[in-house]
């Protein structure tokens, strides 16, 4: 099983370097755009060394604390997980700096839009499989090294062990939630700071150069356009890569630390799990993702290989179905041979071999139902969206309040989808079963994000193309597949929210597990009650802090736009040779304020996912965390599945009033659709992305320090 | 460095010499120098030193170099009555410019009849009123009909465009006209039906004083300078010829 693993892995980051090697190889056309390209990536460069050696101190402090308090191989997993996720990031933002150009000028030289949506695809290629590698080969390191190697997914050694300090947890758990808790710390700060930079630079780059100047979009004389085209590649690639890794990794351990959990406290029951099942258990998980990447590479060959049509959206979905019809195949015969001929009946499997893989169906096929619903309720072919169009004619309160009744419309049938799956997935194959149902929704995340980091490839192309003045057939083609990145960043928001709550789920089931202590092998009964007033208390809190979160989040948003704002009205003051063409605008000093910006502002977002759970802990005790936990899931999901669905109805709405509807350009409804796009960018880029990542830290670390604060609380120490 | 003379003809209608080239005029115009402005700007060079209504030595004297070299960017010779007051002849290319600062020049044609009329044309007039009027007169016999001193109202010269009118039932799928249809629409509509219905006289102000902005996207057939002796024309290029050498512009007059 191993081998196929590292066979897997190997293959994967050898096809990412060899996509890589074959982007970098095309001619990155003139010396403009290559001045132009240069700018964007020096930009992106800096403003990711200077986020990553601002996280390199909070990854050494959270190392150390995890060393002394915890046990070393949490530590040395948290490293690795940081380590796995920090590269995924990186390498994506090289690549799509290193593809937007490339994307450009091959636009220009062969004006056939197949041709240049493959090397765009090529490009977001490398960073699904970067995504996909690296996640996988931390996950086949943690497993080999600690589980394998140093015997923690020994069926003897998953046991509760207690530490120097008292506190109780099953080995494993700790260096998987550890893993974990590395990959959701970058995550975090690559999706809280991409997304305060890349709004800040839009909305300075939109409300001077566009609605004031009148300035079209990318227009080189607009001093924040490289900054805006920058952001682009910190938050929606860098951002994404990192976003999706964590989610990917979170599913996959939360199904491994339910397993552990499930076998230790099975064991005096009457119908315990053997030990031949819970190896199978753990190692399942990172088995079936195996699959899913090796679907996830062939979907992505054949798109490559293959004559695309001029149809881009068509042929992304194609891919994107090839991969998620692999995985289900192939996972079908992976499952029987893995489970076939055993008891299953301890683990809960309802349908035999195949539940678990059944559960991962049903999360395949809620997964693509949501993306659907999301697609349904954001794009202008349908109503909802169209709604918001009409609605702009009478000016921008009436913009606002449909794009807010769209938003709130949309949250209840993906929920409903949610809940449905988790019902099904759970009486399947019980709690396990719904851990593989996330696990089966991001099984073909190499494709998903392939998808979704082609879109920020295509724009920035539009941009290059626009600020180089190539000709007007190049630009429509760049712009024809940027507005396909559109739809299709929807639609994998709809996966990263969807397999968020269902990987929160399955950490907070372990939450309440790792509560257990050693006698906990008599059995456990897994009771949030929400009549404590401890746990109430928690809900409620847990409840409101997502709004707290994307509150600061959105002020952040607005004071890095701020400053933009006015820094671009000075240099149009200052320098009136800017917008006749006599003057360049200062890109680097719009760069450096949506830099500064980002890298202040996200600190309290990131403080506050990380603080909460450990001070309501501390203070008040792990039922108190309990309902804080499933107060912010709740609220959470919610949230992010509304200011996601608004956020892009708002952007499309004004998309199709610039289409030529209720009077196009130029018209009131324009002016109005303009404001609604305005206040619903930094809610689908910068909020609903990170609400994502806060259920699932604040899962993780609470998994990892309730032993501690179980046994160390305010509360009870004083009574 | 030569003086160059500009009609301007909206916002403001006004004479203006200046030793700026047309764009830089333009850009100049719509931009500021010392303050950042955004202002659509519609003017034509015209050939000076004609008649007695402007004081032409005034301009080459005043309109000199500022002393660290610079070239004066404008001297007003005239800030009302202008386009009256200047023979079509003297009437040179017009340059439509953006709030951006990006013109458009159109040279002066001798008057082309629509290819296809549809019974009734929505007319936007620009200098030196500017309402918005229905007519089913096409453009030549409306530039006629506004500038004939025998009618009560008249003007001794106007200068008016035709606009495209999509479905007025149909305001979803305008296309890209602006905020043309913004305000009254249910009033546009029934001017045209009485035009149409042949119950009303044959034109109809829609809006007495139209627009604090120019929208070039809705500019049809072209634009047309009337008086009681004749008419010229500036005819907007096509959407396939604004493409292919002008997309720069057209971007920023939001037609592409």
């Amino acid at each position: 099983m191993f081998g196929f693993i590292v066979i897997v892995v190997i293959g994967a980051l050898a096809f990412a370097a060899i996509n890589y090697s074959a982007v970098k190889k095309k001619s990155a056309g003139s010396d403009e755009m290559q001045k132009i390209a240069g700018a964007i990536q020096e930009g992106a460069d800096a403003f990711l060394r200077h986020e990553y050696s601002l996280i390199l101190k909070i990854v050494i402090v959270i190392a150390i604390l995890l060393l002394v308090v915890v046990s070393w191989y949490a530590s040395v997993a948290f490293i690795i997980g940081a380590l796995m996720s920090a590269s995924a990031g990186w390498i994506g933002m090289k690549i799509a700096t290193i593809s937007n150009v490339r994307v450009s000028n091959t636009a220009n030289e062969t004006k056939d839009i197949g041709a240049t949506l493959k090397v765009a695809f090529q490009g977001g290629s490398v960073m699904g499989l970067s995504v996909g590698g690296f996640a996988l080969l931390g996950l086949a390191l943690i497993y080999y090294v600690f589980g394998v190697l140093m015997g923690q997914t020994d069926p003897s050694h998953l046991v509760i062990k207690t530490n120097w300090l008292g506190i109780n947890d099953i080995p494993f758990t700790m260096t998987v939630s550890g893993y974990a808790l590395g990959c959701s710390i970058i995550a975090m700060f690559n999706r809280v700071g991409g997304g305060i930079y890349t709004k800040a630079a839009d909305m300075g780059a939109d409300l001077v150069g566009k609605t004031e100047a009148g300035i079209p979009e990318d227009d080189p004389r607009n001093p924040a356009t490289i900054a805006d085209n920058v952001g682009d590649n910190v938050g929606d690639v860098a951002g994404l890569g990192s976003d999706l890794l964590e989610s990917f990794v979170g599913a996959v351990i939360s199904a491994m630390v339910l397993a552990s959990y499930i076998f230790f406290t099975s064991g005096h029951s009457a119908n315990p799990v053997s030990n031949e099942l819970v190896t199978k258990l753990i190692s399942f998980p990172i088995l079936f993702a195996a699959a899913g990447l090796v679907s996830s590479m062939l979907g992505v060959l054949i798109l490559l290989k293959s004559n695309v049509s001029a149809k881009p959206h068509a042929e992304l979905n194609k891919a994107t179905f090839i991969a998620a019809g692999l995985t289900i195949v192939i996972n079908a015969v992976l499952t029987w041979m893995v489970f076939s001929g055993m008891d299953l009946s301890a683990a809960g499997f309802k349908l035999g071999a195949l539940s678990p893989w059944i559960c991962a169906v049903l999360g395949v096929v809620s997964g693509i139902l949501i993306g659907q619903l999301a697609e349904r309720y954001t794009s202008y072919d349908f109503k909802p969206t169209k709604g918001i169009s009409a609605a702009s004619k009478e000016g921008p309160a009436l913009t606002i309040t449909q794009g807010m009744a769209v938003g709130m419309k949309s949250v209840i049938a993906p929920v409903i989808t949610l809940g449905v799956a988790i019902i099904a997935a759970h009486s399947v194959a019980g709690l396990y079963g719904v851990a593989m149902a996330a696990i089966g929704m991001l099984s073909f995340v190499t494709m998903t994000v392939s998808v979704d980091t082609y879109g920020p490839i295509a724009d920035n192309a539009g941009g290059i193309s626009e600020m180089a003045h190539l000709d007007p057939e190049v630009r429509e083609i760049t712009d024809e597949l940027d507005a396909v990145g559109n739809t299709t960043a929807a639609i994998g928001k709809g996966f990263a929210i969807g397999s968020a709550a269902l990987a929160a789920l399955s950490l907070f089931a372990s939450y309440l597990f790792a509560q257990a202590g050693p006698k906990a092998a008599d059995g456990i009964e897994l009771v949030l009650n929400m009549i404590n007033t401890m746990t109430l208390a928690g809900a409620l809190v847990g409840a409101a802090l997502p709004y707290l979160f994307s509150g600061i989040l959105i002020e952040s948003v607005a004071n890095a736009a701020r400053a933009m704002v006015q820094e671009v009205r000075r240099q149009f003051t200052e320098k009136p040779g800017i917008l006749t063409g006599e003057e360049t605008p200062d890109y680097r000093e719009c760069i450096s304020i949506s830099s500064a910006g980002a890298l202040k502002e996200m600190k309290i977002p990131a403080l506050i996912s990380v603080a909460t759970p450990l001070a309501g802990g501390f203070i008040f005790g792990p039922e108190f965390v309990g309902g804080l936990l499933i107060g912010t899931t709740l609220s959470a999901i919610m949230l992010a599945l509304f200011t996601a669905n608004a956020g892009g109805a708002w952007d499309n709405g004004k998309k199709y009033i610039e289409n030529g509807h209720y009077g196009g350009k130029g018209s009131d409804a324009h002016s109005a659709g303009v404001i609604g796009d305005t206040v619903g960018d930094p809610l689908k880029d910068t909020v609903g992305p990170s609400l994502d990542i806060l259920i699932k830290i604040m899962a993780v670390i609470s998994l990892i320090a309730v032993s501690i604060f179980s046994k160390f609380n305010l509360f009870s120490l004083l009574g | 460095m030569a003086v160059h003379y500009y009609l301007t003809v909206f916002p403001m209608e006004a004479m203006v010499a200046s030793q700026l080239e047309p764009e830089q005029f333009g850009a100049y115009m719509a931009l500021g120098d010392t303050k950042a402005a955004a202002e659509q700007l519609m003017f034509i060079e015209v050939e000076g030193g004609f008649g007695d209504f402007f004081d032409w030595d005034y301009a080459e004297k005043k309109c000199v170099p500022h002393s660290d070299g610079r070239p004066k960017n404008s001297l007003y010779l005239a800030v009302y009555r202008a386009l009256e007051n200047v023979p079509l002849e003297a009437l040179g290319t017009m340059y439509l410019v953006t709030k951006d600062g990006r013109s458009l020049a159109i040279d002066k044609t001798d008057y082309k009849a629509p290819a296809q009329w549809p019974g009734f044309a929505l007319y936007r007039e620009y200098c030196p009123m500017s309402p918005l009027a229905v007519s089913t007169l096409d453009p030549k016999n409306y530039g006629d009909y506004m500038t004939d001193p025998v009618n009560k109202v008249h003007a001794p010269s106007i200068l008016y465009a035709d606009l495209r009118v999509g479905d007025l039932n149909d305001i979803e799928n305008s296309g890209n006209v602006g905020h043309i249809y913004d305000k009254n629409l249910d009033h546009l509509k029934d001017c045209v039906e009485s035009l149409r219905s042949g119950k009303r006289k044959m034109t109809k102000i829609v809006d007495r004083s139209n627009f604090s902005t120019s929208f070039y996207q809705i500019i049809g057939e072209g634009l047309y300078v009337s008086t009681e002796y004749g008419i010229v024309m500036y005819p907007m290029p096509d959407r396939d010829e604004l493409k292919k050498s002008h997309y720069d512009w057209g971007k920023s007059a939001m037609i592409f």
